[in-house]
């Protein structure tokens, strides 16, 4: 964003990081597979999802994350919302994480829209006092009005993201992860997602932002991570990691 | 729209240890909500089970075979330790899928991940203090005096949701791993049930077999539950014993679980 950002102290900061998965999920398990710990070694039917993935990250940036389908997009924004730790090299997050992730996943399907608004909302890390404070607020954005005491198990998939998106993009914390769960949802909220999403950049957030739309990334981001089999090919100025993107996929 | 509306954005946040309690209570509180709010017995479904289990032991063994074990009345000589065990037996089955059931808000949320444990502790924790009403109806209703030994309550609540949690923490990771030990927990639960001092006492035991029941850390915990109404219950080695091995379990539980965190969070 402006200049004066880069000086500050990075707030995301991934270093030489990597995580393996194992290719067959059903294959047999041992004990050594549970406390492997960080070894470096590779087992036969294992891959590197990440592998020496090195980068910071500066309050008030806006980072779109690029890359075909399976290329680790995902999993490098999990290991930023440190839901998943690193199997060698260091992912250090200063700062709460607001993740747009699996958005839906803390709702209750028989508790009412109001209970599950402070179920996830606390869950999150925020207070009963605050959550009064921002109640309103979440659900005129969510438009529930009507459907405070309504049970969430009786609400349509679009009502859902709508007050999943709501009740996450009201955290108070500092970084906020975007994957693409936008898809979903009508034209009409969407475009307010997007309008939120940018009111929040504005007011000094970290975005970190994985998406197949170019013009999305070129909406929000003015950075890009190019991912490549695991490994970042390129970070540099969003511009230039698209066309690079653009290049690849065309041959 | 106008950037006004972002609210206090960056505001700077110390490491947040009420965090953890606070989340500890909203997930475990969400649990007995949700199943008060979906059953119309609620409340009683709680006290239901060790309710009846305690009428079909006292009818066995009271009024069916000529009794030898136990002390007078049966019934509070019962449920002293059955309500205790509906709260092991419920938090140890349930950390079976302790990840699984929440694997969702596992992969979504950074809280620390043994909430997902301890969450199940307290949750039928709860509902073990929500059924001691029970106990001290039948107490009434049945002339049993409780004793001095009643201030042990909070020490044998302490003890037990340290045996619990160190077994949790053990449990809950490796069954990510190995599905077939959600089973064999099941089953490992039901010898355990006979196995501990439940319908008989530890000193209906014959001598030699004394020993080995030492061994069980739910003795000494019964016995420290047991003795408010039955002073002669009281065991003190036993309960060392339960409380070495709980601290124990525990020590073991927070390694176990520390080192298979990692492989956890890729599993679900």
């Amino acid at each position: 964003m402006t200049d004066g950002t880069s000086l500050a102290a990075p707030v995301i900061e991934v270093r030489n990081a990597g995580i393996r998965y194992r290719r067959n999920k059903r294959g047999r398990r041992s004990f050594k597979d549970l406390f492997g710990g960080e070894t470096r070694r590779l087992r036969p039917d294992e891959f590197w999802a990440l592998k020496q993935v090195d980068f910071t990250v500066r309050p008030g940036e806006a980072i779109g994350v690029v890359g075909r389908n399976g290329q680790g997009k995902s999993t490098l924004l999990k290991l930023v919302a440190e839901v998943v730790m690193p199997d060698e090299g260091v992912v250090s997050v200063r700062g709460g994480v607001a993740p747009l992730i699996e958005i839906t996943g803390g709702f209750v399907d028989d508790l009412t829209v109001r209970e599950n608004v402070y179920l996830t909302a606390g869950l999150h890390g925020m207070t009963r006092r605050e959550i009064d404070a921002r109640f309103d607020e979440i659900i005129d954005f969510a438009e529930l009005g009507d459907f405070l005491e309504t049970p969430y198990k009786h609400l349509s998939s679009g009502m859902r993201v709508r007050l999943a998106f709501s009740v996450i993009s009201r955290l108070e914390e500092p970084i906020l992860l975007v994957d693409e769960v936008l898809a979903v949802g009508d034209r009409g909220f969407r475009e307010k997602c997007y309008a939120r999403i940018e009111e929040l950049l504005a007011g000094g957030r970290t975005l970190f932002f994985v998406s197949h739309s170019e013009r999305d990334l070129r909406r929000f981001c003015t950075r890009g991570l190019y991912l490549e089999r695991g490994r970042l090919v390129l970070d540099g100025p969003i511009e230039d990691v698209l066309e690079r993107y653009a290049a690849d996929t065309a041959t | 729209m106008t950037s006004a509306a972002v609210s206090a954005p960056l505001r700077e946040r110390g490491p947040d240890r009420g965090r953890y309690w606070r989340v500890l209570w909203l997930l475990a509180t969400r649990d007995l909500k949700v199943r008060y709010s979906t059953s119309s017995l609620g409340y009683l479904w709680s006290i239901l089970d060790p309710l009846l289990m305690s009428v079909i032991y006292w009818f066995v063994f009271t009024q069916v075979i000529q009794r030898s074990v136990g002390e007078e009345p049966y019934i509070v000589f019962l449920l002293s330790a059955l309500l205790p065990w509906m709260w092991f037996n419920g938090a140890v089955g349930d950390s079976t899928r302790a990840f699984l059931r929440e694997a969702k808000l596992v992969r979504s949320t950074k809280i620390p991940r043994t909430i997902w444990v301890l969450r199940l502790v307290v949750s039928k924790g709860i509902e073990f203090l929500f059924s001691l009403p029970v106990i001290a109806a039948f107490a009434v209703f049945s002339g049993a005096t409780v004793n001095a030994d009643l201030a042990l309550l909070p020490v044998a609540i302490l003890l037990q949701a340290v045996l619990t949690t160190g077994i949790g923490l053990i449990v809950a990771p490796l069954v990510v791993f190995f599905r077939d030990l959600e089973r064999a927990v099941k089953l490992a639960l039901r010898f355990v049930f006979y196995a501990s001092p439940i319908v008989y006492s530890t000193r209906n035991l014959p001598e030699g077999w004394h020993q080995l029941a030492a061994f069980n850390p739910l003795s000494g915990l019964f016995s420290l539950y047991r003795s408010a109404f039955f002073a002669a219950e009281l065991d003190w080695y036993l309960v060392g014993v339960a409380a070495a091995i709980s601290v124990a379990l525990l020590g073991i539980g927070l390694l176990v679980f520390r080192r298979s965190e990692r492989a956890v969070l890729k599993e679900i």
